[in-house]
């Protein structure tokens, strides 16, 4: 089983510090959601899982055996992490189906991959445009095709960077209906996000950061209930 | 320095002995001896040269009188005394002595032989050089008196440098005195010009100095050895320091030009993400601005013709910002999101400028008049010389860096370049005119290359092509110092004039020019975001 | 956001999948081999004949810079370094086959003293081991420079310069005249061609034909290559590098892997160049020369490898014809010609004529 294990994590950019040695732990089959105000760290921790930034100090670890400060975007993505970011980041001079080819990553056979594709496509509803170049895609398809690419490697442990920004009431519950399928016993997602109904909506347990530290972290309702993190996110 | 020129002047005078109490020249006897035979003439002329340095001055005038007139011919000797005739076999002349009128009918008129020859030649040479009326005489003098300067005392050459007005000759005269006492046959005087010669240390001194160590002295004489080991010693010190100091100064004055070159691209890089290809070119127009200032002061003001740098400053600075907001407002505006078209754009404009000039003004090097500030310097130290034109392009340079920096921290257009700089989108969204910084900004960064153009008139060959000389350079000063950090384009552009002027004397310099791209790639791995960039998140 | 909502209920018209096949590119493969049969049957006058394998050997040189500028967003300013190597192995096989055939040494030799050509001039006059060691020599000299700049990531701009520096440092080493390679003067006098005399109509007819045929060859290949899965990745790159790395890809490899193709591929253009210009100096190092390759891909038409060749031809041309017609203007039509394109067409020429509607990646990013 693989989980993700962070500890003590301290990340720097010149004299700011983003992360201040924030620990934390999501089990396989875990929806966590990383919640916060502006500038409390935590696109920087996704970075850090994903690779592109390197920690000051402190450890990442995927299961038991990987570290993940210490390898590259790819080999992190090849142990089975996948992002989506904050802004849509497909490619926009690719076709849907192009896109989903080579959101499968360099392991998947050729062979498999048009039957993964094809269930993916299925998946986030996007099988009637799969022929279209992804940059005339609306920004809601833009999400969902994303979330279809890093979802086509069938990740262990799946980052996902605000999801429902600027979507629309009605594609935010769909988003949420789609992570709510994702779950599964075998893997972790790690959601950041500011909708605190979608939080409601899809996470077992919050984490709240702020200004680098972790503030709290347990269910939702006790968040709500915390006078800490009311006083982040009210006296503010 | 006059300071310490002047407490060395006191010092070499306190050595050399003071002359002793003016003798006198017997000139009867002296006239006599030019009419007697060969020996005697021979002994007239040494006697004179040994006496010389104490003689006072009418003595020697009268000598190099008497000399000149043997030497063509026109001394004659009747049986009493000497006559100087006006040309060569007139009947008659003056008496040498009396300076009175005299007919000489069949006075014996003297031929110089070979032997005596040399040895009136060197009399009439030491007589000029310390009382010929002008340098010229006096140098003409010297160059007789170094034929044989073997024969010349050392008092001559003491007296001559220490009367001597103009600086060129009077280094001459030093030159020869110490080398002329370097091989005196008298130890103590060696030693002595050994001292001297290592007072004033240079690479010809210590050559000088090294050439002694075949002398068969040094084997003999361990006094002799240990001066000349402790003076080569000093010597050696002195001229590594001076050559490191020439080093350091060479270095600092090509990284000041390409400071110059380099500060302007890296705020228009820093702030557009924009590389100016035209940059060399903007240089090159700055240099050509100048050349119109000096022409116009030519005509309108010849009398303050001097100050044309001066001058130029502001319109070079004004006229290359103005083609550059051209520029930026015709075409750059248009590719702010396409940097690589971008460089290709500023390319066509270098090749538009560069065949604009060659076609307008020619592609010759441009003649310019060196003011006195920026031409000749002074010896500090060693073989170091400060020259000034590399001094005004330190101190330009030094200038441009202080009010840039000025600019960009005290004013509000500093403030606004800085925002947009670190933050486009904010500072747009805070309400900047994110466009107009731009085009002030590049018109900032084009003026500073104008400013370059002007610093490069006294030591580069302004021509056309000019301008792709050192943009590769400056570039490289961009990518190491960092994206938009003016410290760190001092920086780099210190570190690669340093290398380049370290390692050029020892390989090359193609080698140095290889051996400083290495080293920025090999820099790059580990910086990739050059020297002074802030880590910034995705 | 309401913007969003909108796209969603009711989507773009029209669907637009991407022309998997290139009619530009089929139809200049046609073109070019056409072309050759033409030479071949027709020998025509001697002049075009020359002028015709110059052009197809400058479009190798294009194509090989829009794989890499138009593909991967890599915009070397050094591609001349490439292509000079080429250049410069081939005229060493071609005096070394001279002295071989001939006994006769090189002007350069008799100039620099020696008595032979240096030691590592050694077996050159075998073509297969030259045209061996000019493709893996640009391979290498590409594989060193694009490991140390794309592990470091040094991208954009930088590369640019960086690339541009190696070029200019290039050409300041060959000027020496201690390489043995020809210093200023470079390398000319070429006698032979595989033991027929150089100057001959044949010689000139095949090595024309064989430029078009390389050119073909190189079209179809690189057409080939960016519509493989490889090449949606390089499109993919161009367009967001950490995203592909992201989902498991190494960039590195895959920019490393092009760029040594592409350097490749122009060495092969230089190979193709110097016997049919019968020289070469160090002045193809000089950087504007390294420039004016990407100004033939920008004019031609960026990321598509038929604007590549039609801006190669175009531009060289017409520098063919005005450089000798009215050799003052030149400079001023060239750059003339890149600010209108770059200003007014930003797709090249191509926008003329409109194949397609622009897509909007170009408006981004480059």
């Amino acid at each position: 089983m693989t989980g993700l294990v962070i500890e003590a994590l301290t990340v720097a950019f010149g004299r700011f510090t983003a992360l201040d040695g924030v620990s934390l732990a999501v089990d396989p089959g875990e929806v966590r959601a990383v919640i916060g105000p502006n500038g409390a760290g935590k696109t920087t921790l996704l970075d850090v899982i994903s690779g592109i930034t390197k920690p000051v100090s402190g450890r990442v670890m995927l299961g038991d055996r990987i570290d993940l400060t210490t390898r590259s975007e790819a080999e992190i993505a090849r142990a089975g992490v996948r992002r989506k970011f904050q802004k849509p980041s497909v490619f926009p001079a690719l076709t849907v189906r192009e896109n989903l080819e080579i959101g499968c990553g360099p392991a998947v056979p050729a062979g498999a991959r048009a039957a993964r594709i094809a269930s993916v496509l299925g998946e986030i509803g996007l099988r009637p445009r799969a022929d279209i170049i992804a940059g005339r895609l609306s920004h809601g398809e833009k999400q969902w095709l994303e979330i279809g690419m890093v979802l086509a490697a069938e990740p262990a442990l799946l980052l996902l960077d605000e999801p429902v920004a600027g979507l629309s009431d009605a594609e935010t519950a769909q988003t949420a209906a789609l992570i709510r399928a994702l779950r599964r016993p075998d893997r972790a997602i790690l959601v950041i996000e500011h909708d605190m109904d979608f939080v409601e909506a899809v996470a077992d347990r919050v984490t709240v950061l702020h200004e680098g530290r972790t503030l709290y972290e347990g269910s939702l309702h006790g968040a709500r209930s915390d006078a800490r993190v009311i006083e982040v996110f009210l006296g503010r | 320095m006059p300071v310490l020129r002047a407490v060395l002047v006191l010092v070499c005078l306190a050595l050399v002995p003071a002359p002793a109490a003016a003798a006198s020249l017997d000139r009867a006897g002296f006239a006599a001896g030019l009419c007697d035979d060969a020996a005697g003439q021979v002994r007239a002329a040494e006697g004179l040269i040994q006496s010389a340095g104490e003689l006072p001055s009418d003595d020697l005038a009268f000598a190099a009188n008497l000399l000149g007139a043997l030497a063509e011919r026109r001394l004659a000797c009747p049986a009493d005394g000497a006559l100087l005739l006006d040309r060569p076999g007139a009947p008659e002349g003056r008496d040498a002595l009396t300076g009175l009128a005299r007919a000489a009918p069949d006075a014996r008129v003297p031929v110089l032989g070979l032997r005596q020859r040399a040895a009136v030649e060197t009399a009439r040479g030491v007589s000029a050089l310390l009382t010929g009326p002008d340098p010229a005489a006096r140098s003409a003098g010297l160059a007789a008196a170094e034929r044989r300067i073997a024969t010349v005392p050392a008092a001559v050459l003491d007296r001559a440098r220490d009367a001597e007005s103009d600086a060129g000759l009077k280094e001459r005269i030093t030159g020869l005195a110490q080398a002329a006492a370097l091989s005196s046959p008298d130890p103590v005087r060696r030693r002595a010009a050994i001292a001297a010669v290592a007072a004033h240390p240079s690479g010809a001194a210590q050559a000088r100095l090294a050439a002694l160590k075949g002398d068969p002295a040094y084997a003999a004489d361990p006094a002799f050895r240990a001066a000349l080991d402790a003076g080569l010693a000093t010597v050696s010190r002195a001229v590594a320091v001076g050559d490191g100091l020439a080093v350091v100064y060479n270095g600092l004055s090509f990284a000041s030009i390409l400071f110059m070159a380099a500060a302007g691209l890296a705020i228009i890089f820093g702030l557009m993400g924009v590389i100016n290809l035209a940059q060399g070119e903007f240089i090159m127009l700055g240099a050509y601005a100048t050349y119109g200032v000096q022409e116009a002061f030519r005509r309108l003001a010849p009398g303050l013709l001097d100050l044309y740098l001066v001058a130029a400053i502001p319109v070079a600075f004004c006229a290359v910002a103005l083609v550059g907001i051209v520029v930026e407002a015709l075409i750059l505006r248009h590719l702010y999101r396409r940097p690589l078209m971008s460089l290709l754009a500023t390319w066509a404009v270098s090749l538009l400028l560069v065949n604009l000039v060659r076609v307008t003004v020619g592609t010759q090097n441009l003649q310019f008049v060196m003011p006195a500030y920026v031409s000749g310097g002074v010896p500090l130290y060693a073989d170091f010389v400060v020259t000034w034109n590399r001094l005004f392009a330190i101190g330009f340079a030094a200038a441009t860096l202080v009010l840039t920096l000025l600019i960009l921290r005290r004013t509000p257009l500093g403030l606004d370049i800085r925002a947009v700089t670190q933050n486009r989108d904010m500072a747009a969204c805070l309400g900047l005119p994110t466009r107009r910084v731009d085009r002030l900004a590049f018109g900032l960064g084009s003026g500073i290359a104008g400013l370059a153009g002007v610093a490069l008139c006294p030591i580069y060959s302004v021509n056309p092509g000019m301008g792709s000389g050192f943009i590769v350079d400056s570039f490289m000063v961009v990518v190491l110092g960092g994206v938009g950090s003016l410290l760190g384009t001092l920086v780099a552009a210190l570190g690669i004039g340093g290398a380049n002027v370290l390692i050029e004397p020892v390989s090359g310099a193609v080698a140095a020019k290889v051996i400083v791209l290495v080293g920025i790639i090999l820099f790059l791995q580990r910086r990739p975001e050059g020297l002074f960039a802030v880590r910034r998140r995705r | 956001m309401s913007g969003a909502v909108q796209t969603v209920l009711a989507p773009p018209a029209g669907p637009a999948r991407r022309a998997v096949r290139d009619p530009l590119v089929a139809g200049l493969v046609g073109l070019c081999l056409a072309v050759a049969v033409g030479l071949l049957v027709a020998r025509p006058a001697p002049y075009l004949v020359n002028a015709l394998g110059q052009l197809a050997t400058f479009a190798i040189l294009a194509v090989s810079l829009d794989l890499v500028w138009g593909y991967l967003g890599i915009l070397s300013l050094g591609h001349g370094l490439f292509f000079a190597i080429g250049g410069y192995v081939c005229a060493m096989h071609l005096l070394s086959h001279g002295v071989a055939v001939t006994g006769v040494q090189p002007d350069f030799v008799q100039f620099m003293g020696w008595k032979s050509l240096p030691a590592y001039w050694a077996g050159l006059d075998h073509p297969a081991y030259a045209l061996v060691l000019a493709l893996a020599l640009a391979g290498l000299v590409a594989f060193l420079f694009g490991l140390a700049s794309f592990r470091s990531r040094v991208n954009g701009v930088y590369f640019s310069i960086i690339s541009q520096a190696l070029v200019y440092v290039a050409m300041l080493l060959m000027y020496r005249n201690d390489t043995g390679l020809g210093g200023n003067n470079g390398m000319t006098g070429f006698p032979l061609l595989f033991g027929w005399p150089m100057g001959s109509p044949g010689v000139a007819t095949g090595l024309a034909v064989a430029a078009l045929v390389a050119l073909a060859a190189v079209l179809a290949g690189t057409r080939l290559l960016v519509g493989s899965a490889v090449g949606r990745r390089m499109i993919a790159c161009r367009d967001d590098e950490t995203r592909l790395r992201t989902l498991g890809y190494s960039t590195t490899r895959l920019k490393l892997g092009i760029w040594c193709l592409s350097a490749m591929i122009a060495a092969l253009a230089g190979i193709l160049y110097v016997p049919q210009v019968g020289i070469i100096n160090p002045r193809v190092l000089a950087p504007d020369l390294s420039i004016e390759i990407a100004v033939w891909v920008a004019i031609g038409g960026l990321g598509r490898l038929g604007g590549a060749v039609i801006g190669a031809v175009l531009v060289n041309g017409l520098k063919f014809w005005l450089s000798t017609a009215m050799p003052e203007a030149w400079p001023f039509i060239l750059s003339g010609l890149v600010l209108v394109v770059v200003l007014v067409l930003p797709n090249g020429l191509l926008d003329l004529v409109a194949l397609r509607p622009r897509p909007n990646w170009l408006r981004r990013s480059r």
